[in-house]
């Protein structure tokens, strides 16, 4: 019998559809349907400007908006042939570490309200809040931020913001001891999530699946050390994993993150502190600075001598490996822009490692999957 | 066949069967994040409180060492816009650099007749609050402020006026401090000096009055030739007062004035 799940159910987090075929209570197999949420932003973005199609990558995945800005930019940077200052780098890893800490707080109190569980539910808004409240100050939004721009970022830091993250970092620390004492060691949550969804290093890598779901199976596949982007190649951490492939290894993997996100983010802090200097990059394209004038007629844009190129970056985002490949024919609009979203492909490998449990496996298995829809479809 | 190529779980160190620690450790951290609470709340009693209030602002915050956690706005938000309709030189570069086309330019009173003065009107409903069009005026007169409330009972309501964002600007709300350099190596307008008729048009339309018309020399006709009808006036372009605006390309008759850098 086939059983709808979705597409608005409390299991999905937004809006696509699982078909789950089921014998009893037995999954036998399963079909998920994407692209309720579908809104061309690969299209969208061919007729606009570099920078205006930041304004998109906030909306692509709204609880990691920043770690999508910061793929996009790496391949703009690249088909523009633009370098950017040092310090825009080290603000765009702090903004993208900070990023990641929010997105997994969101994914644990969304995940924890799969199972049931109230008070970890509030807990881990409360603390995402703290991290909005942070971009709030330098960015000016608090879940669209527009703030990285092709050769730099917007703006510098606040006056005293290295000291109010620092503050809010240590007090972050503290709490994740707080959430693993009330999931970890408590028996509701480890009866309902300990050998569930196993997914073996194996079957994931077949089927492209990658993060932390990847990496809760033993793997130590991790972009930023296995190809370091922008400044994570001088910065210190560990990569997190778990050999459990379950659902409680990816628990395990995502604090974990977290913590390693917090020790980046004080290196990054304390460069910060010490090397003040610009934040954009001084020779930019024209239609790239701040204002975007018309360009005037084609035959003299034809005329001038734009540089043509190609863009391709891959990040690790909270959810996965996202890529990025931009085509730049010298215009002012980017000829094709292509995004790869790890959610799409993690939901995918649900034919894998759902069948053989029961309906009631289904929330907390894909609820550790991280799932973002809006990354999904784009 | 979930189970085929998968370890077994490991036990977690620190977390053994324990029945009884299982069910005290997460209900004792509930309780004493409970009575955390009390004196130290997470939200803010919104139409008594507001994050505008100076107590919330995020630098007295920091200051007093107040617990974070709590509501704060700072001056960088990007919320309703605040126009100052006396310094905007109706440049349109707010209007260009909008990427959901919400900005209008519409006349307000104060211009005389053929060159009228117009400043943007913003649908709010179709703004996606980017703070592009913020960044791009030269003048600083249009800027984005610390007001979040925008909730009206009619559709039309959301359409603000210049006058209504003349209103937000005179409620002195702090306003956006941010404003992004520009690239040193920008373009400047350059002129095509054969195609120009000498017209005027740049020099009348241009927002900053940096086009002076200059007088040129009239070239001698040589025996039978026809010299090109035209004004023999030249723009000449003040680069430091530029803005980059590009409304003398636009309004060029002649396609004669374009973006590029002078040698």
């Amino acid at each position: 019998m086939w059983v709808n799940m979705g597409p608005q159910h409390p299991m999905t987090h937004g809006l696509w559809n699982l078909r789950v075929r089921i014998e009893g209570e037995i999954i036998k197999d399963v079909d998920p349907e994407m692209g309720f949420l579908h809104r061309g932003i690969e299209k969208i973005s061919e007729d606009r400007h570099y920078n205006e199609i930041i304004t998109l990558m906030d909306r692509t995945c709204y609880v990691a908006g920043l770690s999508w800005e910061h793929l996009f930019i790496i391949a703009a940077e690249e088909a523009l042939h633009i370098v950017p200052p040092e310090r825009a780098e080290y603000i765009r890893v702090l903004s993208a570490e900070l990023q990641r800490i929010g997105s997994h707080l969101m994914w644990y109190a969304a995940f924890v309200q799969d199972l049931g569980l109230t008070t970890p539910f509030l807990y881990g808004m409360r603390d995402r809040d703290l991290i909005l409240d942070l971009f709030q100050t330098y960015t000016g939004g608090r879940l669209t931020y527009e703030y990285m721009r092709v050769g730099g970022v917007r703006n510098d830091l606040p006056l005293g913001f290295t000291a109010r993250c620092r503050q809010v970092v240590d007090w972050l620390m503290d709490r994740f001891v707080e959430y693993d004492r009330l999931c970890l060691s408590s028996t509701i949550f480890r009866e309902r999530c300990d050998g569930l969804g196993l997914l073996s290093a194996e079957d994931a890598i077949a089927y492209g699946v990658t993060g932390p779901m990847l990496r809760s199976a033993g793997s130590r596949r991790d972009l930023r050390k296995d190809r370091p982007y922008s400044v994570y190649g001088q910065l210190q951490f560990d990569v997190a994993t778990a050999n459990t492939a379950d659902v409680t290894g990816r628990y395990l993997v995502r604090m974990e993150e977290m913590r390693q996100a917090v020790k980046i983010i004080r290196q990054c802090l304390d460069w910060l502190d010490d090397n003040p200097g610009p934040v954009m990059a001084s020779q930019l394209p024209r239609w790239l600075g701040a204002p975007y004038a018309p360009v005037g007629n084609e035959a003299y844009l034809l005329k001038r001598n734009y540089p043509t190129g190609l863009g391709f970056s891959m990040v690790e985002e909270p959810h996965g490996e996202a890529g990025a490949y931009i085509v730049n024919d010298g215009g002012e609009h980017p000829y094709r822009v292509k995004f790869r979203s790890p959610v799409l492909i993690n939901i995918w490998a649900a034919k894998r490692y759902l069948p053989g449990y029961r309906v009631a496996d289904i929330p907390p298995i894909m609820g550790s999957v991280d799932v973002c829809v809006g990354e999904c479809d784009r | 066949m979930a189970e085929s190529g998968a370890q077994a779980p490991a036990p977690i160190p620190g977390t053994e069967q324990r029945p009884l620690l299982w069910v005290t450790r997460p209900l004792a951290t509930a309780a004493r994040q409970f009575a955390k609470s009390l004196w130290r709340p997470s939200t803010i009693i919104y139409p008594f409180e507001r994050l505008e209030d100076p107590k919330f602002r995020g630098e007295v915050a920091v200051a007093s060492g107040k617990p974070i956690g709590v509501g704060e706005i700072w001056d960088n938000y990007r919320g309703v816009h605040a126009l100052n309709i006396n310094t905007c030189i109706s440049c349109n570069l707010c209007a260009f650099s909008c990427p959901d086309v919400c900005i209008e330019m519409v006349t307000v009173p104060g211009g005389d007749p053929k060159h009228p003065k117009k400043c943007p009107q913003i649908d709010y409903g179709k703004c996606s609050f980017c703070g592009f069009c913020s960044d791009a005026c030269p003048e600083g007169c249009l800027s984005m402020t610390t007001r979040y409330e925008l909730s009206v009972h009619k559709r039309e309501d959301m359409v603000y006026s210049p006058a209504r964002m003349f209103e937000v600007f005179k409620s002195k709300l702090p306003m956006n401090p941010i404003r992004v350099e520009r690239p040193k190596n920008e373009d400047q307008i350059l002129l095509d000096p054969p195609i120009c008729i000498g017209c005027n048009a740049c020099s009348r339309d241009c927002p900053t009055q940096c086009i002076t018309m200059l007088d040129i020399p009239k070239p001698t006709p040589k025996p039978g030739e026809k010299l090109a009808k035209r004004i023999w006036k030249e723009p000449v372009i003040n680069d430091s007062d530029c803005v980059r605006c590009g409304t003398c390309i636009s309004v060029c008759p002649k396609d004669c004035l374009f973006w590029g850098t002078r040698q």
